[in-house]
């Protein structure tokens, strides 16, 4: 296997000798917060915070999160968006990039297309192999621009899209971006949009290197993020299912919204190499 | 109204699968909506109000239920929701859905009562819905405060005056208080304005507080681009409470990683605010202000402790799209290997000892022409990826050649050394035989190796005294003196002119030559001429003096070659030392009048005046022009004494018929304007009028005016002794001349009433 010398002064890929694309399906990230959410699984089952993982041309990065939290032992509710103004995929040189539109083109159309071209070259740059993850995943890239908020997804949900099932009404209580700039033009958008849903949500950035590897690390980052947010939005559901949030003290009258800054601080301590950012934003 | 678990478990099945039609299908939500809210109502269970509640928020937020069937069902809803809010329960999840649905209500039922003043029961629950949740905003747990910031930034939106995008067709402007009709029998205009104003302070006060939460912080600032952009009548305010935020001043000691996280949160949210302003309105008059307040953002953070350290040192890609440098799977190899260029042979400068770049264009840039900061922004990104190979190499390389000279020169500076060990005892011999001025200089150079032993071990050491200097020598170097200052004039010429305005304010009381500008040198240079060796010259032995040229001499003549160089631009110059020979000349036989004795029979005195006067005129005469008659007037006028030879040189100028005009001019000016002058001049003007015919028409006028019985005289004489020779009238003119003392003829004729 290749050795990518970008990555010897990362510590995420220490971690675990990087596999190729697709992961394999049994990659789970072990969370210290794991054995809380196992032990409340039948009440904290039916509550699943809704994500959405944003990236450039919605191929690589968010796509990679988009399958790890839908495959993930409690699967998450998730849907996936690329900010750049076209989908963009490496061509037989820099200057020549293979061009598509976002929200008209599918995986399956971009893959045959390339299959055709250079089955060598796509092949052993992975991008085939990437397509090919892609068209298992949903149907094409969406740009998050033109993505209206509170839309109904069911047709994604009746066409398999994984990760569907939970975001039928259109609606995210988590967006996690791939890279800086994705998260500005989230925020930003977010801002243009004129919040007409008066709903809150949280956006997060993990800084993942567009390359394979990277976004399999970047992947299983998201995930660890997302099951602590997730755990700790549970454990609020479940002290006010039960109690009621008036009877709780101290800690547990703190509400998960408030908690956030210390999961992304804690977070971030056990993946020093992805720097994070949040914000609150509005639908 | 107790019901059991599976009960509940099933209704909630049942309500999920209506929600699934709806989403399915708009057009149901009214028939779904007043369907469920009989089940979700204030004495419903918590779980069926929780789902009650976020299905009532999702569906007055929906973009695909149309506004007009919002606004109808908005209405039938006002009640459960007022019910609901009004619990004692206070269950977060509740409240939160229930504010939410507030926020998306509040526009629908303010529409609705504009164009339905008569319904007073909707506002009236839309107004303590309204007031409770402002009430209880401060009592609720973040989460559900969030969402009151949003319900009064709604709030707001809604009691200001909007934009009217088409009057024509209200139904599509946005609602706010410009489509409210004035005389609206429930919506109080001013009332209205008011209370919104009230809530953007409110809104506003969590960027003046202390400590404010980063939750609370981002929720607001997120939720102000829509008022900024709608709004103009706000958005100053909004901008300038933002202006005053920094973020960097929340931050609590200590500095937990949560706080870090906080604050970076709010700066970066604060800038994507302000850029998504400065975006939609790059003409907006406080656009240079949020720019300063980015950059200020920027310069606060606290990041240098914080994630950028973390980063990786590799520079960033384009990050849009994957390209093929992107997947690139590079080779592992070892950093290049740097080719270190030998170094220049002779002396090695600084910058030659660390440039290891053979680009010429490179090594002769000079890094101090781009300004300070903008280095800083290079250089520390620069240093933080440099590779730590490579730098080690470089240093190395660095090293060495250093190592290399330093061993070149030790064997070369020993040798030098022992040499001055061996000039050290000759060099000291001179000490012995000095003078007491030399001892003192001594006394001062054998101060210095007290004061700094460590770095002059020499011991004192006094140059030997010149031998003195010959006459000649002397004379040598006082030319030599003399040639330098003349450089000075040559070198000032051009700076004097601005000054002439100021030399004439200066007025009489001035110190000559205080100025250095040209007419200063001058001003020494005649001075030092005339003056200096006074007394000096008039030595006893005048036959062997001659034959040496002095000072004084040689800087005359220097200065009249000074001047004929280029008489016309040179013309004040000769005038002034003509001035100071004058005068030296009168002080020169005042003072050996006053000291002279009886017995000193001839006692003569130099005098420099005459003759010099007498060798400029010669000098520039032959190259005079007809046109430089100003110059040459205002030299006649100005030098300090007109004497019979001069005015036979002026009279010299009428041989050349071109300059007849110029002579006989020069003549009337003088005769004019210069008394002490005026009968010499008048005498050498009759010469020309007899010896010049070209010169008798202009020469008759003056003469006619000034001599008119003389002229009728020569004009006689002219008819009737046409035949007698010129020779015969010359003596007797000559002779008349020639008794006058010219030393003491100006005295005569100013005496002389004219």
């Amino acid at each position: 296997m290749a050795y990518d010398p970008r990555l010897a002064g990362a510590g995420t890929a220490a971690q675990q000798p990087p596999a190729p694309p697709p992961p394999p399906e049994t990659a789970s990230a072990p969370a210290p917060t794991s054995n809380a959410s196992t032990n409340s699984t039948e009440r904290t089952d039916s509550y699943k915070l809704r994500f959405c993982t944003v990236c450039a041309s919605n191929q690589n990065r968010s796509m990679e999160a988009h399958l790890r939290l839908s495959q993930a032992s409690s699967a998450f509710p998730v849907i996936s968006f690329g900010t750049g103004s076209l989908v963009r995929l490496p061509g037989p040189s820099i200057t020549q990039p293979n061009v598509y539109n976002f929200n008209s083109t599918s995986y399956s159309q971009m893959y045959d297309e390339l299959l055709s071209k250079d089955e060598r070259l796509y092949r052993n740059n992975g991008i085939l192999n990437m397509l090919d993850r892609n068209r298992n995943v949903k149907w094409g890239p969406e740009r998050f621009q033109d993505w209206v908020p509170g839309l109904p997804r069911i047709d994604h949900v009746s066409k398999g899209d994984k990760g569907a099932i939970g975001t039928e009404g259109g609606v995210v209580d988590v967006i996690i971006t791939c890279e800086e700039r994705c998260w500005d033009a989230v925020v930003d958008d977010l801002m243009n949009k004129g919040s007409p849903l008066n709903r809150p949500v949280h956006v997060f950035n993990v800084d993942i290197r567009d390359n394979h590897e990277e976004a399999l690390v970047g992947g299983k980052a998201i995930l660890d993020l997302a099951t602590r947010l997730n755990d700790t939005a549970a454990q609020e559901q479940k002290a006010l299912g039960a109690e009621g949030w008036e009877n709780g003290i101290g800690e547990a009258r703190r509400s998960f919204d408030e908690k956030v800054p210390e999961i992304v601080a804690s977070w971030q301590e056990k993946w020093p190499n992805l720097p994070a950012l949040w914000t609150l934003a509005w639908l | 109204m107790a019901q059991s678990g599976d009960q509940v478990v099933d209704q909630i099945a049942q309500l999920n699968a209506a929600r699934n039609l709806v989403l399915g299908d708009a057009a149901f939500y009214p028939q779904i909506v007043n369907g469920v809210l009989p089940i979700i109502g204030a004495h419903a269970r918590a779980e069926l109000r929780r789902w009650g509640t976020e299905f009532l928020a999702e569906t007055f937020a929906s973009p695909a239920f149309a506004t007009a069937q919002k606004e109808q069902l908005a209405t039938n809803v006002l009640q459960t929701v007022r019910s609901i809010l009004e619990l004692p329960e206070r269950d977060q999840l509740v409240l939160k859905n229930i504010i939410q649905t507030a926020a998306s209500l509040y526009p629908l039922v303010f529409r609705y009562i504009i164009h339905h003043p008569e319904d007073k029961q909707s506002w009236e629950h839309i107004e303590a819905i309204k007031q409770d949740i402002l009430r209880r905003w401060d009592s609720f747990s973040f989460s559900v405060k969030i969402c009151c910031i949003k319900f009064a930034q709604r709030v707001v939106l809604v009691q200001t005056h909007g934009p009217i995008a088409d009057p024509r067709r209200p139904e599509q402007n946005e609602t706010s208080l410009a489509i409210v009709p004035r005389n609206h029998q429930i919506l109080s205009l001013p009332n209205l304005e008011a209370e919104a104003s009230g809530l953007l302070d409110r809104i506003l006060a969590v960027f003046q507080e202390d400590t404010s939460d980063p939750i609370l912080v981002n929720a607001t600032l997120n939720c102000l681009a829509a008022l900024i952009r709608n709004r103009q009548s706000i958005s100053n305010k909004i901008i300038n409470a933002i202006l005053n935020f920094l973020p960097a001043r929340h931050a609590r000691s200590p500095m937990t990683p949560t706080v870090r996280v906080g604050i970076k949160s709010m700066e970066r949210t604060s800038r994507a605010l302000l850029i998504n302003i400065m975006k939609r309105n790059p003409s907006h008059p406080l656009v240079t202000k949020m720019q300063q307040h980015i950059e200020r953002l920027m310069q606060s953070r606290v990041e240098p402790a914080d994630e950028t350290s973390r980063k990786r040192g590799l520079p960033t890609e384009p990050t849009d799209g994957l390209d093929d440098a992107k997947r690139a799977r590079l080779d592992a190899d070892t950093p290049p290997i740097f080719k270190i260029p030998p170094l220049p042979p002779g002396r090695i400068s600084y910058a030659q000892l660390f440039t290891l770049t053979q680009d010429a264009g490179l090594s002769s840039f000079d890094v101090k022409q781009l300004p300070a900061d903008l280095l800083v922004k290079i250089v520390v990104p620069l240093l933080a990826r440099v590779d730590q190979s490579s730098l080690n190499q470089v240093i190395d390389a660095v090293r060495t050649r250093y190592q290399t000279i330093q061993k070149q020169h030790i064997p070369q500076a020993q040798p030098a050394a022992a040499d001055e060990e061996d000039d050290y005892e000759p060099e000291y011999q001179p000490m012995d035989i000095t003078s007491p001025a030399a001892d003192q200089a001594g006394a001062v150079s054998a101060d210095l190796p007290g004061a700094q032993p460590d770095l002059v071990s020499l011991g004192p050491f006094v140059l030997p005294r010149p031998p003195p200097l010959g006459e000649d020598q002397a004379a040598e170097a006082g030319r030599g003196a003399v040639a330098r200052v003349f450089g000075m004039l040559a070198t000032t010429t051009i700076t004097s002119n601005p000054t002439k305005g100021q030399g004439q304010q200066l007025g009489f009381s001035r110190l000559a030559g205080s100025t250095f500008d040209r007419d200063s040198w001058v001003t020494l240079l005649t001075r030092l001429a005339t003056r200096a060796p006074s007394g000096l010259e008039a030595s006893p032995k005048p036959e062997a003096d001659r034959r040496k040229p002095r000072i004084s001499e040689s800087i005359r003549e220097t200065l009249y070659r000074y001047i004929l160089e280029d008489f016309r631009g040179r013309v004040n110059v000769g005038i002034m030392w003509l001035n100071e020979e004058w005068y030296n000349d009168r002080i020169q036989m005042k003072l050996t009048a006053s000291h002279r004795k009886d017995e000193d029979e001839e006692v003569s005195v130099p005098l420099h005046y005459d003759p010099w006067v007498l060798r400029l005129l010669d000098g520039f005469l032959p190259y005079l022009d007809s046109r430089d008659i100003k110059i040459f007037i205002r030299f006649l006028s100005e030098i300090p004494e007109v004497t019979i030879p001069i005015a036979k040189r002026i009279a010299s100028l009428a041989k050349d018929p071109e300059r007849v005009s110029l002579c006989v001019q020069s003549f009337m000016y003088l005769i004019m304007f210069r008394p002490p002058a005026r009968e010499i001049c008048l005498d050498a003007l009759e010469e020309v009028y007899q010896n010049y015919e070209e010169s008798r028409p202009s020469a008759g006028k003056v003469l006619s005016k000034w001599r008119p019985q003389r002229v009728e005289q020569l004009q006689s004489e002219e008819a009737t002794l046409v035949n007698r020779t010129v020779e015969t009238k010359l003596p007797s003119i000559n002779i008349a001349n020639g008794v006058r003392d010219p030393r003491t003829a100006h005295l005569a004729d100013s005496q002389t009433p004219s």
